[in-house]
């Protein structure tokens, strides 16, 4: 097999032949790839909307069959289970926790990015190194504090311990630094004090920054499982990737398309945010690793 | 002593600070505190010395979940960097709309929380009326327990794992790609190099910074796996791992002795233990690093 572009180039009496070859083989890879990445979901799908009763596994279909199908398990869902509080508790706790990442980080990052203040150069480097040091080391301590706060199944515990960002307060830090100085400094003799220089200048400027931060960190709440597994194992205090865990739970007794209508409108939020932000959660994921 | 100017910045990283302290280094020491700590449920604590570390390293546990630990990052990290450098290089030879259009369906899977992926990969490896089984059945294979059978069991988390994130590193690759300058690719057709010439002459070296911060990256996360085997098993603090503890890893086998059993000594120990493999695995990459860019 020819894939061999350069060569078919320069050998023009079969250019087109060849060319149409690999056209065709590059378009079966790239659509056969497609359908891997997305099939598991569109299966998901799928098996929420379909007539119930007859499993679909069995008899694979390429489209869903029935809205009012689909509608009835999803209500059967939001109106026998806890799962409409478990909607409110994860998404409380993404905002919280977007709110203060992005205000902590980005006063921080204002700070380490423009200024110079006694013990700047010990404390970034204590706080990138720990970028380095992985969670499974600070977990069941961070738990155990937590306990000892009173904090376990409180809104407080999930959030709080998640919100000084290392990883944050560095992409916001790579961003300010291309603040122009002249800019700062007009401003101060204008009369602006420090915080209204923070206020109307730095974070307008770094407005993409936080969006992508935003998003990003939206999604690693919305998906974080082993946090609030353990310290918010009460039901009322269930995430929206507990209860998903409970139906997926062995001993659980339901049946396949009531489990995966309880993984779509787990997966809602996030699908509905990759459509609406793709170009800027793909370019701030391309941007943390290339930066890294 | 303290200049009144330097005020206003001191006030501004001080939340940031404060929190990081509390909730990131004092975690730290105090785990490394309780690591020599004997912290059972019913008894008070009591100092321990190194027990909680020799407990950890001579149980049967820790052998098997380190032993599956490697096997697993052996394969799963060469194979999903393949992977995803391949998607690169496929979506690279597309242009306009069909790049970024391919490109967003590829990381789709990324958007998917952990906990979702593994639950749908669950029902698709169910045996006899699983998809997968289903799809064997029209071709009259027997039907295959994925998740129940040893010699199975880490293929159906590394393929669900390379499902997972292989966009996530293709996107990071494909960033790198961008950065080559054109004129490389120019000047060696020119010279009549052919397209795995230049893949393998141009686009693998300069992306070679890319490719080891994809294999450290990957290879870090890979150590700390969690979320994808324990829901693809037992889900429970009392039921892990499957069948004889084939998808059993250090961080769930932490996290069972911590919250399974109570005994946070032993789990606290178990951190430090992972930490300092985790650390040793990076420097040695780093130093390969190093190594490999002298001539």
């Amino acid at each position: 097999m020819t894939t061999d572009v350069g060569l078919i180039r320069s050998a023009a009496p079969n250019y087109a032949l060849d060319l149409s070859i690999w056209t065709v083989l590059k378009w079966t890879v790239a659509i056969c790839v497609a359908i891997v990445a997305v099939f598991p979901i569109v299966w998901m799908v799928n098996v929420v909307f379909a007539e119930p009763g007859v499993p679909v596994s069995i008899n694979p279909r390429l489209l869903p069959t029935s809205l009012s199908a689909g509608i009835a398990k999803i209500n059967t869902i939001l109106s026998e289970t806890g799962y409409l509080h478990a909607y409110y508790i994860s998404i409380t706790y993404s905002l919280l926790t977007i709110a203060g990442v992005l205000l902590f980080g980005s006063m921080a990052a204002f700070e380490f990015a423009l200024f110079e203040f006694p013990g700047k150069r010990p404390m970034f480097a204590i706080v990138m190194l720990s970028l380095m040091v992985p969670t499974a080391v600070t977990l069941i301590p961070t738990y155990l504090l937590t306990a000892n706060l009173g904090w376990l199944n409180t809104m407080q515990g999930l959030v709080v311990p998640g919100l000084a960002s290392a990883f944050g307060l560095f992409m916001l830090i790579q961003f300010m630094r291309t603040i122009p100085r002249e800019m700062i400094e007009a401003a101060r003799l204008d009369g602006a004090s420090h915080f209204q220089i923070y206020r109307h200048i730095a974070l307008p400027m770094s407005r993409n920054a936080l969006v992508t931060l935003a998003i990003l960190t939206f999604m690693q709440t919305w998906g974080n499982f082993i946090w609030p597994l353990i310290v918010a194992p009460s039901p009322q205090m269930y995430t929206v990737g507990q209860v998903v865990g409970l139906f997926n739970a062995p001993f659980s007794h339901v049946t396949v398309d009531i489990v995966m209508a309880a993984n779509l409108l787990a997966a809602l939020p996030p699908l509905i945010f990759f459509l609406l932000f793709q170009r800027k959660i793909v370019e701030g994921i391309a941007m943390s690793g290339s930066k890294g | 002593m303290l200049d009144k100017k330097h005020v206003p910045h001191l006030l501004m990283v001080f939340p940031f600070l404060a929190l990081f302290a509390v909730f990131f280094l004092y975690p730290i020491v105090s785990g490394f505190v309780y690591s020599f700590y004997d912290w059972n449920a019913t008894t008070t604590s009591r100092f321990v010395g190194l027990a909680n570390y020799q407990r950890v390293i001579h149980s049967r546990d820790f052998s098997k979940a380190m032993w599956n630990l490697g096997s697993y990052i052996v394969i799963t990290v060469p194979v999903g960097i393949a992977v995803a450098f391949c998607l690169a290089l496929l979506v690279e030879s597309f242009k306009g709309f069909w790049q970024n259009f391919f490109r967003s369906i590829f990381f789709m899977p990324v958007v998917l929380p952990m906990f979702l992926a593994a639950t749908i990969w669950r029902w698709i490896y169910t045996p006899n009326i699983g998809l997968l089984n289903t799809i064997r059945g029209l071709f009259g294979l027997p039907s295959v327990q994925f998740l129940n059978d040893t010699s199975t069991m880490l293929y159906s988390l590394i393929a669900v794992d390379i499902w997972v994130s292989a966009g996530f590193n293709m996107v990071i690759i494909l960033a790198g790609m961008k950065n080559i300058p054109r004129h490389y690719y120019e000047a060696a057709r020119l010279d009549g190099a052919s397209k795995l010439q230049e893949i393998l002459y141009i686009t693998i070296p300069m992306l070679y910074p890319v490719l080891f911060f994809v294999t450290t990256y990957g290879v870090i996360s890979a150590l700390q796996v969690f979320d994808t085997p324990w829901l693809l098993t037992g889900s429970s603090f009392s039921q892990y791992g499957g069948r004889q503890n084939a998808l059993l890893f250090p961080v769930m086998d932490m996290m069972g002795r911590g919250f399974g059993e109570l005994k946070f000594g032993q789990a606290a120990a178990y951190g430090f233990i992972l930490t300092t493999v985790i650390v040793s695995v990076t420097a040695v990459m780093f130093a390969l690093r190093k190594k490999g860019h002298q001539p």
